[in-house]
């Protein structure tokens, strides 16, 4: 291969690499070049070795630039063979988009979808489909008789349940899970956690909050002094070289921790989310001792700080104490805390609410949660709904408005909120 | 140098290595970049620093990094005392001026590891080890240092390299290090080495070591990494101990007793050692020699010998 034929070769690669995300630079480019040639480097694993010492800088950009180098470095075979693949699917799947439009059809006039819906019936699995052929078939008497009203009824479910196999086919595609298992369960929804991710997961929310520890401890310490002198230690100091006061020391800020109160839905699906966001918030060294942590289902419950040393004592505790299995109700939860005495919230809290707002009687919990940020310094509320689902559920579009709320799905969004919340 | 040289160089100093790793030494030695080497404790990163001083016959200048270090540490500091004990003896001797030159000579500054490596006249190995303990402050010190090869003391002034050291940076990602630094780096993620591996440094570190035991450890140990019981993966080195402390102890195959007498030397916490124990009696998945694998209840025949 001639030098410039390299010298495009790379160039065209490092774009595809920028593309993906990684910050190649020309430095980058031109150093690969010149080591290409000089190392005459031509077997493909040494090659690749090389490019990815230099263009990927950690373990998760080595994952991308893995898959980028597969795709671009194929041999003429290979890229023919994949032409043909990728011509034959491109067919399949235009094939089954006509046949999903005669389908998605409710008395003759097609249902409205957005396009990705419709991309997601068709890859559906065909006894998915079929349920919603039935639905169509069970509800033909009655749509006959009102159109109008079944029309909309069909669209709404159609639309929610498209939705739901959405987010099944976004959680199998994390693509990470065979080059690191840590990574992808750092971007795998809370709620998917299998019973052996468990221990796996509970070890990574202890790294990563040592890890956040450590930053904040840093960041702390870079926020420099009071401005005032502490003259005992600067005289102490300069007795060590001779009376001179060669450094001076200063007072340092004094820290106050965050008092936190945590408000934890406990009930059904929500159980395993509050579960980690806890053992999360707790394992960091931040979160005072001061701070409580309150769950809810019917009725609220102050928890027990044993019953949040380990996951299983945190199960035990929420079974025994019967709020386990039963519904939400947030108002009642949020007027409890309001009235706890000694009063939980005051103007130096921020209150934390861990839920995915599904709640009975929403507007009787949005005025209480307009009573509980009076009553509070700060609301946040950490919703383990993935952002892009918001728009769809009721209850996040009025909730959200009243406060704060941060999207917390996975371990990487709750680490990123914390880190957040306790570093302003 | 090419690959293969380098491959040897190292075979030599027993470091079993594979074509990657290899291939990114080779990478930042010749484009003279600082390499960042990541990996979990233990993988042994800082034996790449080690084994490549041996291999290129340099010195090995290391820094070892922490919460506070600070350049005073890591590059200079003048030796004050000194520098005191100057003023007074010489203060009526000489003219004020010149003695407040003189004070800010070679005669007074102390090298710390950094301002060492690139005043040295013959090319040295640097490790800077652990730089994720280190506070970001001196992360942007680095920068300089590792980019342009020169480093300013305000009392000299800016002092380059006299020679280009080979710089290898490890991090345990405590705290994810900053893009600037990681720009400047050759990079290298190092994982546990696979059984074949495994098995080929316990040869290569422990001379004439039975080829049977070498084979039972590696198998116990990664059946050890794979559990997710056990919080702290044993690491390489703690391998090597376990080997050495069976041998020492004339142990030729690795029973569930002899695991068990010797666990001490991989396992650290009482926690990993509660949760180890079901792999050693054979409970659960484990067929009782340690391996932890699961043999569908028809043992594992080619390499153990239960009840010998």
């Amino acid at each position: 291969m001639s030098e410039t034929v390299y010298i495009e070769k790379m160039a065209e690669f490092s774009q595809r690499l920028r593309q993906e995300g990684l910050a190649v630079g020309l430095q980058e480019t031109a150093d690969v070049c010149r080591l290409l040639s000089d190392l005459e480097l031509t077997d493909r694993v040494y090659v690749r070795a090389a490019l990815s010492a230099l263009f990927a800088k950690s373990r998760e950009e080595q994952a991308v630039f893995d898959r980028v180098f597969e795709g671009f470095f194929v041999s003429r075979e290979r890229r023919e063979a994949l032409r043909r693949q990728q011509e034959a699917e491109a067919q399949e799947i235009a094939r089954k988009r006509a046949e999903a439009e005669r389908e998605l059809q409710f008395e003759g006039q097609p249902i409205e979808l957005r396009e990705d819906l419709k991309d997601v019936y068709v890859t559906m699995e065909d006894d998915k489909k079929e349920y919603l052929r039935q639905l169509l078939e069970k509800t033909k008497v009655n749509a006959q008789r009102s159109p109008k009203l079944y029309g909309s009824f069909i669209k709404s479910v159609f639309m929610r349940f498209l939705l739901e196999q959405q987010m099944v086919m976004e959680d199998a595609a994390v693509g990470a899970e065979e080059a690191d298992p840590d990574l992808a369960l750092l971007y795998r929804d809370i709620s998917r956690f299998r019973d052996a991710d468990i221990p796996r997961a509970a070890a990574l929310i202890s790294a990563i909050a040592r890890q956040l520890d450590a930053e904040l401890s840093r960041q702390r310490q870079g926020r420099g002094h009071s401005g005032q002198l502490d003259f005992r230690r600067t005289i102490r100091k300069g007795l060590e070289t001779g009376g001179s006061f060669y450094r001076l020391a200063y007072r340092r800020k004094r820290r106050r921790r965050k008092k936190l109160v945590l408000l934890c839905d406990v009930s059904g699906s929500m159980l395993q989310f509050s579960e980690f966001a806890l053992r999360f918030i707790k394992s960091m060294s931040e979160v005072s001792e001061s701070s409580a942590a309150f769950l809810f289902s019917e009725e609220l419950r102050r928890v027990d700080p044993f019953a949040l040393q380990n996951m299983d004592a945190f199960r035990d505790y929420v079974r025994s104490s019967g709020l386990y299995g039963r519904g939400t109700d947030l108002g009642t939860a949020l007027e409890a805390l309001c009235a706890w005495k000694p009063a939980a919230l005051g103007p130096g809290t921020t209150l934390l609410i861990l839920s995915d707002t599904k709640t009975v009687d929403l507007p009787r919990a949005a005025r209480q949660l307009l009573e509980a940020k009076r009553q509070a310094g700060k609301v946040l509320w950490l919703n383990p709904i993935p952002a892009g689902k918001w728009p769809y559920v009721r209850s996040i579009q009025t909730m959200s408005m009243l406060c704060q709320m941060v999207p917390c799905s996975t371990l990487d969004e709750l680490a990123r909120t914390c880190r957040k919340l306790l570093s302003n | 140098m090419d690959i293969e040289t380098l491959k040897a160089k190292l075979e030599e100093e027993k470091y079993v290595c594979d074509d990657q790793l290899v291939t990114t030494l080779l990478v930042a030695l010749k484009l003279g970049r600082p390499l960042l080497i990541e990996g979990a404790a233990g993988v042994g990163k800082t034996e790449v620093a080690k084994v490549m001083a041996a291999a290129l016959d340099r010195d090995l200048v290391r820094l070892q990094c922490y919460e506070g270090l600070d350049e005073s540490k890591a590059l200079y500091e003048w030796n004050y005392q000194k520098q005191l004990l100057s003023i007074q003896v010489q203060m009526n001797r000489r003219d004020p001026d010149e003695l407040t030159k003189s004070l800010f000579s070679d005669e007074y500054l102390l090298e710390r590891p950094l301002l060492q490596s690139i005043r040295s006249e013959k090319p040295v190995v640097l490790l800077i080890d652990e730089i994720d303990k280190a506070d970001e402050e001196f992360e942007a010190f680095l920068l300089e240092l590792l980019s342009e090869m020169q480093v300013t003391i305000p009392e000299v002034g800016v002092v380059k390299a006299a020679s280009i050291p080979f710089v290898v940076l490890t991090s345990n990602r405590t705290r994810p290090l900053s893009e600037a630094l990681r720009r400047r780096c050759a990079y290298l993620y190092i994982q546990y080495p696979d059984l074949n591996k495994e098995v080929a440094i316990i040869r290569a570190k422990v001379p004439n070591v039975n080829e049977h035991l070498a084979v039972q450890v590696a198998q116990a140990i990664h059946a050890l990494r794979d559990s997710e019981a056990i919080l702290k993966k044993p690491s390489i080195a703690e391998t090597l101990d376990w080997v050495a402390a069976l041998e020492a102890l004339g142990v030729s195959d690795l029973t569930p007793e002899a695991a068990r007498q010797t666990m001490g030397f991989v396992l650290k916490s009482s926690d990993d050692l509660d949760a180890a124990a079901p792999l050693l009696t054979g409970q659960g998945n484990g067929c009782g020699c340690g391996c932890g694998h699961d043999h569908g209840g028809e043992g594992c025949g080619h390499h153990h010998h239960h009840g010998q």
